[in-house]
Formats: structure tokens, sequence, C-alpha cells
């Protein structure tokens, strides 16, 4: 606190430049929300607008009426909604597995005493896997789940995403629980807890943020990709982000179905963003950041 | 050891076998889904093989696949387009993270919220981001359309000329990617010491000079670690492009990443997207070593 009050102090600057400045400031602030929320609201706009409006000219940029038809047709659509059980299924699945292995994983390897080369290779290996072309892997990862008759399964995309979740997951957690306190737990083993109990009643309860985080993370990351889910997916097992790029066709785009997907791809997640920012920005962070 | 050990010799290796236990599954993960497709590739790279010439490898290739990526005009197309791109991309969105860190940096509800709403792009899944884009920049209904027409701005034929679909595609980046170098930058800055700047301060240093000489040095390693992060992650993106230009118009937007996804997931041309795929691969590797030594120098300090 003490250092936000100095620091305010040195930020402050003479009083009568201040009102230029400040004003300067807010202008670029508002302008930049502006950029974030206008083209959000325009969105919402497309997905409520009559098809017709999509071609006067002039273009209508608020629509005149407000027409359910867009959320009408693609609720309505057996194979939306299909998809949509299909994004729901694989986002829980792979954020259910992820948080148990990756957690799992990360508390061994904290606790197991490796050596200091074996944990620089294990931390190089994470970070590899999450910035490696993942475009790579994906043609013999599609030969794979071919040859296993995974191929167009939920599971197959599943498997796909646990490979980055995972190891993304161990590693946040590893970061956690090196700097977690030994001592609780070794009051805990004094007592006779066993490894699994100091884990569980201990370590866990601690480690609810870090976790928190990670869970987040994954459900994003399975809700919003596309490489993966449309190399192994096709029909059956197809998702919400493979639909979205899917109203571009020969006979013209379907602006109006276009926004409403989107729309409702994109809407949860930010509500999930507000509501669970504090977690979030520390994964979207991970690794750039520290602590 | 570090630690007392309140156990005895026994039970200290079975604790051992569980810890290790724990770490299994994931192993075994990592090994079946990242491991073995990433020799799988390195197979394929030579390997002659276009799943719709034959449906088995038809036999070693030796550097042919390489030889005939390198040959091929569309991937230096790609190339050059990616660098651009990313080049482009990455200086803006550094540029305005900074500038947005240092406007919101602060505590009251009002910054704080509106760094909430800043943040939000990052959210949104890149294809319909993609999608948003597309509507925005439609010429004939488009929002950015309609704005440049009222203002009496020049309304260029943006997804279809091949100059400003490249920079379609860069604003589409720095749009959703700079809020990530603001909240690297804001951490960055809540490292700083106040004691530093207060120092600068009495030293009879500017505002201006302070963040030149005393804050932008502090701040260093962190932007090049964003920098790279982002340089990384623009090169690897498929998603956007996919869904903003479908790489179009011709290879205007082919980046590398597009190029080698239409080749082994369009195509079916196994061998020579895997050895394309490699060579990608070298490059990025490099970045990420770079990035993981400073990362940990960041580390210790």
């Amino acid at each position: 606190m003490k250092e936000a009050v100095a620091r305010a102090d040195v930020r402050g600057v003479p009083r009568r430049r201040v009102d230029w400045i400040s004003l300067l400031r807010w202008l670029i602030l508002v302008i930049a929300v502006a950029i974030v929320v206008i083209p959000l609201t325009y969105l919402l706009l497309n997905s409520v607008k009559l098809p017709r409006e999509f071609l006067t000219t002039p273009p209508t940029i608020v629509p005149s009426v407000l027409t359910p038809e867009h959320y009408a047709s693609i609720l309505s659509d057996p194979e939306f909604l299909g998809r949509f059980r299909n994004t729901l299924e694989l986002t829980v699945a792979s954020t259910i597995i992820s948080v148990v292995v990756g957690t799992l994983a990360a508390y061994g390897l904290a606790r197991l005493h490796v050596s200091p080369t074996v944990m620089t290779i294990v931390l190089f290996v994470f970070l590899f896997i999450r910035f490696y072309p993942r475009v790579t892997t994906v043609i013999p990862f599609f030969l794979v789940m071919r040859s296993f008759g995974l191929l167009d399964t939920v599971w197959a995309i599943v498997l796909g995403h646990l490979g980055i979740t995972v190891p993304f997951v161990a590693w946040l957690l590893l970061i956690f629980f090196r700097a977690l306190p030994f001592e609780l737990e070794e009051a805990a083993m004094v007592d006779g807890a066993s490894v699994l109990q100091r884990f569980w009643h201990v370590v866990l309860p601690l480690a609810a943020p870090g976790i928190a985080t990670a869970a987040i993370f994954t459900a994003f990351f399975s809700w919003n990709e596309f490489l993966i889910a449309s190399s192994v997916a096709r029909n059956e097992s197809a998702v919400l982000s493979m639909t979205v790029a899917s109203f571009v066709t020969d006979k013209g785009i379907y602006w109006g179905p276009m926004a409403a997907t989107s729309v409702v791809m994109i809407a949860p997640m930010i509500a999930f963003a507000l509501l669970v920012q504090r977690f979030l920005v520390r994964g979207l962070t991970l690794g750039a950041v520290k602590g | 050891m570090a630690h007392a050990d309140p156990l005895g010799g026994g039970s200290r290796r079975r604790e051992g076998l569980w810890l290790a236990g724990f770490s299994v599954p994931a192993l075994l993960l990592v090994v079946g889904v990242q491991l073995f497709p990433f020799l799988y590739s390195a197979f394929l790279a030579v390997q002659d093989w276009s799943l719709l010439r034959s449906p088995q490898p038809k036999g070693f290739a030796g550097v042919d696949n390489f030889l005939w990526v390198l040959a091929d005009p569309v991937f230096q197309v790609s190339v050059r387009n990616s660098v651009m791109i990313t080049g482009v991309s990455v200086v803006a969105e550094v540029v305005l993270g900074i500038l947005l860190a240092y406007l919101t940096s602060g505590s009251t509800w009002r910054l704080r919220a509106i760094r909430t709403v800043l943040i939000l792009p990052m959210v949104i899944a890149p294809v319909a981001a993609g999608t948003l884009w597309r509507m925005l920049l439609n010429t004939q209904s488009g929002l950015v359309a309609v704005l440049s027409g009222t203002t009496g701005l020049p309304s260029p034929e943006w997804l279809s000329d091949p100059a400003w679909a490249r920079i379609a595609v860069i604003m589409l980046d720095v749009w959703q990617w700079t809020p990530f170098v603001m909240l690297v930058v804001v951490a960055g800055l809540a490292g700083i010491p106040g004691e530093v700047l207060v120092a600068a301060a009495i030293d009879g240093a500017t505002r201006w000079q302070s963040f030149w000489r005393v804050e932008l040095p502090l701040l260093m390693p962190v932007i090049l670690v964003a920098v790279m992060f982002r340089t990384l992650d623009s090169l690897l993106s498929l998603d956007s492009v996919y869904s903003l230009t479908a790489g179009g118009p011709g290879y205007s937007t082919h980046t590398i990443t597009y190029y080698i996804y239409n080749l082994g997931l369009r195509n079916f041309d196994f061998g020579v997207a895997a050895a394309a795929s490699w060579m990608f691969m070298a490059f990025t590797t490099v970045v990420i070593v770079v990035m993981f030594r400073l990362h940990r120098r960041v580390d210790v300090a």
C-alpha cells in the first residue's frame, strides 16, 4: 500500500498540466473500450437483423425490427444442436480429466526430489508443448486416431486436447506446489498421514486457487479450439468452432445464422470470463509472468 | 536432503513409488499424444506419401519433400506473409500494450472495469473473432465500410484486395492480443519497487526520463518474454486466418501454418506437409530455447 502511494506521488504531474494529460488519457481509454465493445455489439445486432437488411444500400447497422429468426433457425437445426452438445461434452471431459491428471503429476513431480537437470528438462518440455507448431503433430495424430477407429468421435478431440492441457495444468500447479511450505505436510507426516491423505486433506485445499485457474484455462481452450477438432472430427463429432466458419458457401454468406452462431459461441465465454476474471488472468499469462 | 525425514527408509521408498505413480498417467498421455505423433511426423517427412495417390506410404523419399517445399513458390509467399503479418502485429501489440498498461495502471474501480473490458477479446474463440471481423470488414454491409463512408475516408475492398487483406489479418491479431501484452506489462510494472521511481524523481528526472531511463530498462525482460510469446502464437495461429480470409485472395494471406494445414489436411499430402512443418519447427524451437533461457534468468532475478 505504501508503495502504491509513493508511486501515485511520483506519477502525479504538476497541477496545471494534469487536466490536459488526464483528458488525453481518458480519451484514449474511451477509444480503446469502444474498439472492443462496438464490434461485439455489432455482432449482437447482426444476430437479430432481418436478412434483407444486410443487403440494403446504404447498409442497415441498427436493425429496424429485432428478429429471433436466426436463433430459431439454428436452435431448430439438429446438426447445430448436436455440435453444441459435442462442444459441451468435449469441454467438460477435457477439463475434468486435465485437472485430475495434471494436478497429480504436478504433485508427484514437486515432491519426488528429482534432480535439477530432470526438472529443467521437464519445464522445457512443458514450454515446448505450449509453443511448438501443433500443425506438425496434427496429421500423425489424425492417422493414429484413424488406425484406432476413433476418427470422428468426441474422444479423439478430447485426447488431442489433453496432450496440450495436461502439460499446461501440470506446469501451472508445479509452480504452485513448489511454492507451498512443506512444513504443513511434515506435520501431517508426523501424525502418521499417508501420502494420499496428505495430498487430499492438506495440499488440495491449499491448491484450490491454482486448480481453479487450471480448470478455467482448460475449459476456455477446449471450447474455443479449432485445429485439432477440425482435423479429427468431420460430421458426427463436429464442434461449434467448426460450425462458425461454415456459413461462407459458394451460394453466398449466411450472415444472420453466422452471427447467431458466433454469439452462442462467444457470449458464454464472455460471461464466464467476467465471473472468474481473477483466475483467468493468471492462466492467460502463465509463463510470461511469474508467481 | 533438505527436509527432516520423519519416516523410515522403507516407507520413504513406498512414498516415492506413490509419487512416481501420480505422474504416470500424464507421462503416458504426453508420450502417446505428443511424443509418438512427433516422431511419426519425422518419419512422414521422409516418406513419399500423398493420401490421394496412395493409401500407404510409397517408400523412402530422402530429402525430396524438403526440396519440393523449398522450391514451392506458395511456400515462399507464405513465409513472406507470415514474417510480415507477425512482425507488424507484434510491434503494434507491444507499443499499444505498453501504452494501455500505463494508462490503466491504478486500482480505482473505473480503471479496473476498463481493464476487464479490454481483456475480453482474448477469451473469444479465434475462429469466431475471424468471422466477426469478416462481418465488420464486408464492403457491402460491414460497419467499417459504413463508418468510412460517412466520414469520407477511403473504403478499400478489404478482403478482396491482397494488401488490405493482410492488413485485416494484422488488425484482427492486434485487436485480439494487445490485451495480452497489456496484462504482462501491468504485472511487470507492479514488480518495480516504488522507491526506485521516488529516487529517480528526487534526482530530478522528468516523468518522461524516468520512463525511458528507469522503467523501460526494468521492464525489458518482461517485454521480451511477451514479444516471444506473441511472435510464436501469431506464427502458429490458424483459426483466425481460416475464418477471416481463408488464406485469400489468392495466396495473399497464406501464412506458414495455413500453408501446412492446407497441404496436410486439405490435400492430404502428408509427406510434404510433414517436411514443411519440420522446417517450421526448427525455427520455432530456436525461439523456444531462447525464451526458456531468458525466462529462467528472469525467474532467478
